[in-house]
This record gives C-alpha cells, structure tokens and sequence, in this order.
C-alpha cells in the first residue's frame, strides 16, 4: 500500500482522462450501487419506521433501536455477545492455529503438498454441507461423538450438543473454526512462501533457529496479510448466519443468537421489516467499526 | 521492514524457482521434529475424518449406522441412497445450477475488480483513495442487510416483458447480480494487492510506445494479473457455493434451485433416514473435491507466486 | 352412525370456533350459524360433479400455486389426489404447483408478498398470517365465490378467515392438540388407560421415571412443539375463555392464572419427565422416537394421526386423549386447543383471480377430503362419500372433539407475527427454566405491543 505514493505522475487534469477513469469503474459501481449501496440507504430509512413490509411505514425515530437494546424477546444483546464470542475463538484460536500450520508447511515439511490439500478442504465444503454433517455427529442418540465417548467409557460427558445451554454455542463454534483454519492457512502460507528464501537462509547461518527465523523475519513481513485475516475473521463472525440455522437455530432458549438470525426472524417471522433494517443498520455499523479498529491497531503496531 | 520489503521485490524473478532451491537446514532436534510431525497428521485426520464419516453413512442404512457399525465401512453398500438422491433430491441439477451461479458471478466480478483496480491504483487522480474505501465498505457489509429492497427490485423486473425473464426472480442472474456484487469488494481488495505488486516502470513504458490507459490495461496489466485470478476465484466459489439465504428466497421453482437449499430441502424430507442426506451431501462435495484434488497444485502455486502484500 | 357423530363433531367445532374468530369485529354469531350448519349437513352427500360444471367457462388459463406438501408431509397424498382430479376436470386449466418446506415457506411467501409476487392461489394459515396480508390489501375477497359454495362449507369454519366482515380463506382441514400415549409403555408401570386426572396423570409420569421410561418428548428446536404442552396446561388451568381473551389481545397477559398455570408447567419440566434430549432435536425427530416407544406420551397436532396409523407396528401401540384438568375451578374437559387454521387463499395480484378463486375452493374441498381420509385431521368443509376407511385415532379425535364445548386457536396462529414470535420467546425460556410464570406475564406485558 505504501507504494500507492510512489504512483505513476500522470496529469490527471484533462477531461478525457475523467470519462476513461469512469468508463472503468463504471461495472463496478453498477453492481456494487445498485445491490449494495441503495438497498443500505434504504434500510437505513426504515430502520427509523414501524414497517411491516407491505403496508405503509410510520416514522418513530429511534425507537426501533431503543428497543433492540431493551426488549426481553429480541435477545440482541445476546445475539451480539454470541458474535463477539465467536469472533474473539476466530481471532485468538483459529488464526494463530492457522499461523503454526502455514508456518509450519512453510518449513519444506516432508509431504507439504498433502497436508496442504488436506488442510484446505474442509474450506471448500458447502456450510450447509458442513452444518447437516456436524449435525449428525452431534445427534445425542446416533452421534459420532455420543458413540465415541460411550466406546471410550466417558458416558458421563455425553451431551446433547446442539440443545444445551453453554455447550450449543461451542458446538456451533467447532465446526467454523474447523472449517476456515485451512482457509486462512492457505493466505498465510502464501505469504510464508512469499519471503525471500535468502532472508530465512541468512538468519540461518547466523544461528538462528527455526523459531527465531519464523518469529523476527517470517511473521513481520506477512504481517499484512494477518492484519487481512483479523479483519476477515471479525466481520465474518459477526456475519455468521448458515451454520447457526442449520445447527441450533439460536435455540436452546435463543442463547445462541446472532445479529443474523435475528434479522431473519424480524423479517420473516415478526413482520418488522423496520426492526430489521435497524438490526443490519447496526451489524453495519458494528463491522465497519471493528475493520477500522483492527486497521489503527496494526498500524500503531507497525509505528 | 522496509529493507526486507525492498530485497524480496528485487528478488522476484528468483522467487518463482524457489523450489528448486536449497538451503542448509539447520540440524532441528529430532524430537521436536517428530512432535511437529505428529501434529501435522493429527490435524488432517481432524480434517478429513468427518468427510470420510460422511462418505460411509452415505451408503449405510439406519440399522448399520444406529447400530453396531458406526464408523466403519458399510457391510452393505447401499448405493441406492444415491439414486433416491438423485432422485428424490434432484442432486444432479442442483449442482449444475451451482457450477453456472459460481462460475458466472466469478467471471462478473473478476472483470469488473480488474477494471476499478487499475482505475484506482494505476490512475493518478484526487478521489482514487475515497473510491477504494468506498469499495472496501462492502467487505463489512452482510448480505442479509439488502435482500429486502434487492427482492423488491427483482420482483419489480420480473413485471416486465423480456428482461423479466432474464434478470427477474427465478432466473440465473437474480442470483448472479447479487453474488457478483458481494464478492466485489474482496476482489478488488485482492487485485490491489497484486497490481501494486507490478512496477510502475511498465507503465512508464507503455506509455512511451504509445498505448492509452486502454491499451496498457489490456496489453501489460491484464495478462500479469493470472496468478490474481485463482485467490479471487477461490474466494468467489466460497462466496457463491455457500450462500444459502438469498438463493431460498430469489428462486422458487426447483428448475433453478442450488445446491445449498436442496440439501436442505432433502434433509427435511428424510431427517430420519441419514442415507440419502449422506448421499446428497456427497454429491454436493466430492466433485469439487476431486477437481480440487487435480487443481490443487495449481491453485496453491498461483497463491505463492502472488503472494499478497495486503 | 358415524355420520352422525360427525355431523355433531361439526356444531361442537362451529359453535366453539365463533369464539375464536380473529377478526373479532364481524365474526358470525354462533347462535344463527350452528342450526344452518345442521340443515346443510343432511344434503352434504352430493359428489363434486354437479359444481363443477358452473365453476369455470372454459379458457386456456395458467394457474400457480405454491404449499408446504412437501413429500415428506402428512397432507401431500390429500394434494396429489385432489390436484390430479382437478387437473382432470379442468383441462383447459394448466395449474402449477410447488411445495416447500414449512419454514423457509414463512420467509418466502412474506417476501412474495412484500413484492407483489404471489402466485394466483397459497397455502397460509389462517388468523394473524394471512391478516397481515388482507390488511396490506394483497389478498382476493372470497365472498362472492363462497355464494356457490355455501352449502358445503359451513359459515363458521370460516371464522378464522374473516376480517371485518369478509371472508378470504378456503379452510381445508382443522385439528386439535391431543395427548398420544405409547399403551405399551403405560401397561408397564399398570395403566390401560391414559390417567383421567391430573393427580393420576403425574402419578402414572412418575411411576414410568421410576421404571426408566420418558414420559414425555418435546421438540426443543421448535418453540411450537412446546406450546403444544404449555397452552393445553394453561387451558385446564384458566380455562378456554380467559385464554382466548389473551391470545386474542381482549386482555393483557398480566394474569395470575397463567403465572400459576406456567410454574406448573415447569414443574413438569424440572421434575424430569420431559426428555433432555428433546431440546436439540427436531420435531420429526421427536415424533420419531416416540414412534420407536422412547416416550409414553407425545403431546402435538392431531395431525399426526395418519402417519401413525400409517406405521404397521406401531399404530395398535397408540391412543388420543385430551389433556386432564388441573384447576377444576376454572378448566375443565371438552376445552380443547385448535381449530381450522391450514388455509388457501387467492392472490390479488392474480390477473385470472375470479377463476382462481373458484378453483381453490372446489381445490381446498378436495383436499380437505382426501385429508380426512388419510387421517391428517378433522374435516373443515362437510364430509361426503364413504368415510369409513378413516384411521381409528382420527375417529377417536372426532370423538373428543364431539364432546367438546370451546376451542383455542393455537396461540403462534391467533396472534399476529410480532406477539406470536415474542410470545415463543417467553415459552421457550420457560421451557429453558430460565424465567418463571411471574417473570413470564411480566415479559409478555411489556413486550406486547
């Protein structure tokens, strides 16, 4: 990004040179106007109105957002607390996982390849996919993992996965985080690879081990690309939506929430479209907050 | 930082044939060698164990899964939960349809991030910075946000004589348009990533042999953008195979329906029998395992020789 | 004989179902209906041929419709044979139809709505779902249809329908919460009959806890599973009226029955008689299990009638009751949960309206029918032909429901969207044991709006 200053001085002055750079954004903007932009302002206008979605609104201020924080029945502080867990397992479990496999396959580990393919597939599985399968390892009467603790005579910590109140939200976490490890791995990695094999050698001879190499030359240069995943990884939970659906529903008792199944029940199942509009106002709002966040963060880092 | 930054660009001719090349490893202890090892295979059985549990109940009856034979190969091959998959489930078509959906969009948004990248990172004018963030906001904008008014939009399309039937609910594009524009910003956060990779000198030079911003679009920049190619795709097939929301509501009859929302209309068919929804989530994976499993190499190296600067 | 029951199956419902009635404004009297509705019934033999003639003037149109029978619903053979007859009888109709899965169905008719995109004839249930749409003016007027129908389908199943005076649904069939017990599992611990009493019923639950039998499964996953108990326990507590009052907004959720009622509930709850398991499980798995004799007792929709009657090894197992009364102050037996709410209705938006509308009609009558002789519930419109092929538990929900003298409308139906999801809310944290019946009305009151 750096370079951005160093750019190309071309005099931008002339009006031909506008249109051309119009001319280039131009599908661009279509698509990301018209699908993303526009629908935000007006969700931005219903999130201050009573609106069932088909009839005519009534204006009311702020009080859909007074309410998401107040009501009994909404759970969105549950909801957001459920996002911000998720995020904080994403962040500081399966990031720096991630990190130890690319740093570790970038060491030219005998079967590199394999481990590599291996790691990455589980990224390239449907979540919906993914979600009926856990779910079946979750089934408290025929599932693998009942089963298994019942060979390995541990009944005693059986559960019923997807149904109990502080084992719900992790067995909803597992699979994510089992799921993007490979994901994020595999950008790593690139840049693991990415570095000068020359640095590593020089680091090398000057008697540094494997460790040192990956900890004072390896993860400041690909520091950019964590900075990439941090952010993925944050905003994607709050965003989660599929797995939960599939999984628990944001049952038992609407403890496992998210901002994302709540949307969809105020949509779909409450008639509120404007209480929706406010929740993805406020999911907006949220990522777009933590993506600067975590922005400043690196950066001051870097300083 | 800095330093380290300039030796790996000045490097980048070599970097390609790096695997050819050899350094004197250190001589690691051999424990932790092993340790590291163990680790590394006990993370692929995490991962592939749940794709081969999926695999074997896929061809298991009840009595075989329920009972005494959890996890081991069936006793009797069922393949007959593929054909009432197949059947019952319209796998066959619903994977189609995901394959037109995925590729379709990707191709969109490729396009599409290639021409606002070099707009924004080649092109030296006042408001490029303002116009990358404006892009970027899409990164932390959920789906779920739009699929309201875009619904209203489509279904106001779908009124209309000819483009109706092109762009209104039920057809391809009323998924493509949307998964384009979603992937869009990521895109174009990868593209910069490469295109500022490629030296400004390129530029300078086709400037000099006379070819407009067009031309050193098409001749010089798009043709060093491939490696650019395979992260986006990546990226755009997670994007689009997944997404399951839009696809339940944007498309109602089961000509167009992909493959997410017909598992789960199959997994509500027969949530007790686990064969068939074994089967149908085999069906929805394994292909693209398999290409994967060829493409693999590919993909990777493209990763590598690409690799991001953020 | 049987018809005869039926026919008194049929006032019992109409007189009760006035009560209900969602539009609470206009709804038809239950005095001047129920002895219209005995006079029809006598002639309510005649096959389908003779309206069918009068119901369309022939023109190539192209009818769709969109339902939740999907292949694994009870009602989709009800579909199957009343479309394939209709198609039969209206060639020149071509009439499309789609079926979805009940849940993502909710998301996409209301979206279908919102955009003006519903198709000519859909399926809905009736009260706050389908009010929400009359109100947004989205939804064909039935009245003048109904005229040629009359004579078949009684004023008063169409109390569920009716918003300000108008009718606007086509009920197809109509069914009640009823108590089904595994009879093996209770001649275990020395019942053949299911208890009569509330003292005698947590007798017989204890007796099976000793014994390391369930008694009862409940789906955790799907907060109306649960309702299924907790609205048949406040019923027998407070009575159907004062119930009806609430669910119907005549009066507000603060109230000390329903507090009581909602502890003794969760009494059942935390005494250890519902499966633990249940909490993570789906519905159809739920059913499942009890199938598989896991459960003594199963608490849900008579619908299920038919696919236990449809389950060879299973179905000699079963038998219907109505849940016992536990405050004889109030509650009290032949107060029952239900009511015809499964429903087609007519899009305004349809260009072909007035012919949809007559097709549903003739459509809703056929289903309904085969409904009822397959045993997926009660019939809303009066029986004809030969109904003596239908299942036994659905003769002995007649039954029940011939001895009944009042009817709630599901609570999540009689309300509109909003309440009905903030209601769930609260149902499932009792379920969860994490509010209490006076942390339940007080939520409930706060959050009404």
């Amino acid at each position: 990004m750096a370079k951005n200053n160093t750019m190309n001085r071309k005099s931008g002055k002339n009006w031909g040179q506008g249109i051309t750079i119009f001319l280039f954004l131009l599908p661009a903007l279509l698509l990301f106007v018209s699908v993303l932009i526009a629908p935000i302002a007006v969700s931005l206008y219903r999130s201050l109105q009573d609106w069932n979605g088909f009839s005519e609104g009534t204006f009311i201020g702020l009080s859909n957002y007074k309410e998401l924080f107040t009501s009994g029945s909404i759970k969105f502080t549950v909801a957001l607390k459920n996002s911000l867990i998720l995020a904080f397992f994403s962040v500081f479990v399966q990031l720096p996982l991630s990190l130890l496999l690319a740093l570790l396959l970038g060491r030219k580990i005998k079967g590199e390849r394999f481990f590599l393919s291996v790691y990455f597939m589980p990224v390239l599985i449907s979540t919906v996919v993914i979600g009926q399968l856990w779910l079946k390892i979750y089934n408290p009467d025929y599932g693998l993992l009942n089963r298994m603790l019942d060979a390995l005579n541990l009944s005693s910590w059986k559960h019923v996965w997807v149904g109990e109140v502080g084992y719900a939200l992790g067995a909803i976490l597992v699979p994510t985080i089992w799921q993007y490890v490979g994901y994020h791995m595999l950008l790593m990695y690139a840049g693991v690879k990415g570095v000068n094999p020359d640095l590593r050698e020089a680091a090398m001879l000057d008697g540094a081990t494997n460790w040192q190499v990956d900890r004072y030359v390896v993860i400041p240069i690909i520091k950019p690309i964590i900075k990439v995943c941090v952010i993925f990884a944050v905003t994607g939970s709050l965003k989660t939506y599929d797995l939960v659906r599939i999984l628990t529903e944001g049952g038992p008792f609407q403890t496992t929430e998210v901002p994302s199944t709540l949307l969809e029940n105020m949509l779909f199942l409450r008639n509120r479209y404007g209480m929706g509009s406010t929740i993805s106002v406020m999911l907006i709002i949220l990522c777009f907050a933590f993506a600067l966040l975590i922005s400043a963060a690196f950066k001051e880092k870097e300083n | 930082m800095e330093d380290t930054n300039k030796k790996t660009k000045k490097n980048d001719s070599s970097k390609i044939q790096f695997e050819e090349e050899r350094y004197t490893l250190k001589k690691t202890n051999p424990a932790v060698k092993v340790v590291i090892i163990v680790f590394l295979v006990i993370w692929a059985f995490i991962n592939l164990f749940p794709i081969y549990f999926m695999f074997t109940f896929s061809l298991k009856s009840n009595e075989e899964i329920f009972g005494k034979n959890v996890i081991g190969l069936p006793h009797d091959w069922l393949w007959s939960n593929y054909s009432s998959a197949m059947k019952t489930g319209n796998m066959g078509l619903y994977f189609l349809n995901s394959v037109l959906v995925t590729v379709a969009a990707t191709a969109i948004t490729v396009i599409a991030a290639m021409m606002a990248t070099y707009a924004i990172t080649r092109i030296k004018w006042k408001m490029s910075g303002l116009t990358n963030s404006f892009f970027m906001l899409g990164l932390t904008i959920p789906l779920q946000a739009s699929i309201v008014p875009v619904y209203v939009l489509l279904s106001n399309i779908s009124k209309k004589p000819v483009i109706g039937g092109i762009f209104g609910i039920n057809t391809y594009a009323s998924l493509i348009i949307p998964y384009a524009a979603f992937t869009l910003a990521m895109a174009i956060l990868i593209c910069t990533g490469f295109m500022v990779e490629i030296p400004y000198d390129l530029d300078e030079a086709a400037r000099i042999d006379g070819c407009g911003l067009w031309g050193t679009f098409f001749k010089i920049i798009v043709p060093l953008m491939k490696p650019a190619l395979s992260t986006i795709g990546v990226y755009s097939y997670l994007q689009c195979w997944n997404e399951f929301m839009f696809a339940n509501v944007f498309i109602s009859d089961s000509v167009h329906r992909t493959l997410p929302v017909g598992i789960k209309a199959l997994s509500g068919q027969h949530t007790t029998n686990w064969g068939p929804i074994g089967a149908a989530l085999c069906i929805a994976t394994f292909p693209t395992l398999l290409v994967y499993v060829f493409l693999s190499k590919r993909i990777q190296e493209s990763f590598i020789a690409g690799a991001v600067k953020g | 004989m049987k018809m005869k029951r039926l026919v008194s199956t049929l006032l019992a419902g109409a007189m009760a179902l006035s009560l209900v009635a969602c539009g609470a404004t206009e709804a038809p009297a239950a005095t001047t209906e129920a002895p219209a509705a005995e006079t029809k019934t006598e002639e309510a033999a005649p096959a389908p041929a003779d309206t069918t003639a009068e119901a369309t003037t022939s023109d190539a149109i192209t009818l769709d419709m969109w339902c939740i029978a999907t292949e694994s619903d009870s009602n989709r053979h009800a579909y199957e044979a009343a479309i394939a007859d209709m198609q039969a009888a209206y060639p020149d109709i071509t009439f499309n139809w789609e079926a979805f899965e009940n849940q993502s169905y909710k998301t996409k008719i209301k979206a279908a709505v919102s955009a003006d995109e519903l198709p000519d004839i859909f399926f809905t249930w009736s009260c706050a779902f389908l009010g929400d749409f009359v109100d947004a003016g989205k939804v064909y007027c039935l009245d003048d249809e109904y005229q040629n129908w009359k004579s078949e389908l009684p004023e008063v199943m169409l109390g569920n329908t009716t918003y300000n005076g108008k009718h606007y649904g086509v009920p197809t069939t109509m069914n009640i919460v009823g108590l089904f017990a595994n009879m093996d599992l209770l001649a275990e611990v020395g019942y053949d009959e299911v208890p009569g009493t509330y003292e005698d019923f947590l007798a017989c639950c204890d007796a099976l806890k000793a014994k390391g039998i369930i008694p009862f499964g409940c789906a955790g996953k799907e907060t109306w599973c649960v309702t299924e108990y907790l609205e048949s326990v406040i019923e027998k507590s407070i009575g159907a009226d004062e119930l009806n009052d609430i669910f119907l907004g005549r009066a507000t959720w603060n109230n000390e029955g329903v507090a009581t009622a909602v502890d003794t509930f969760q009494e059942l709850v935390t005494n250890g008689y519902f499966d633990p398991a249940g909490v993570g499980l789906t519905n159809d798995e739920v059913k499942a299990n009890f199938m598989d004799g896991k459960y003594a007792f199963y608490m849900n929709g008579t619908w299920n009638c038919a696919d236990f009657a449809a389950n060879e090894a299973f179905f000699p197992k079963v038998k219907v009751a109505e849940f016992p009364v536990v405050d004889s102050a109030k509650g009290k037996l032949g107060q029952l949960i239900g009511g015809p709410s499964d429903t087609l209705a007519v899009a305004a938006s349809s260009p072909n309206a007035e012919k949809a509308a007559a097709y549903a009609m003739e459509l809703g009558k056929l289903i309904c029918h085969y409904g009822y002789l397959d045993g997926c519930g009660l019939p809303a419109w009066i029986p004809y032909g030969d109904t003596s092929s239908v299942n036994g538990l659905t003769q002995a929900v007649s039954d029940i429901c011939a001895n009944a003298d009042s009817y709630v409308l599901f609570g999540d139906t009689a309300m509109n969207a909003d309440d009905a999801q903030t209601y769930l809310s609260y149902v499932d944290q009792v379920y969860g044991c994490q509010v209490d019946g006076a942390a339940f009305i007080a939520g409930l009151t706060a959050d009404i709006r």
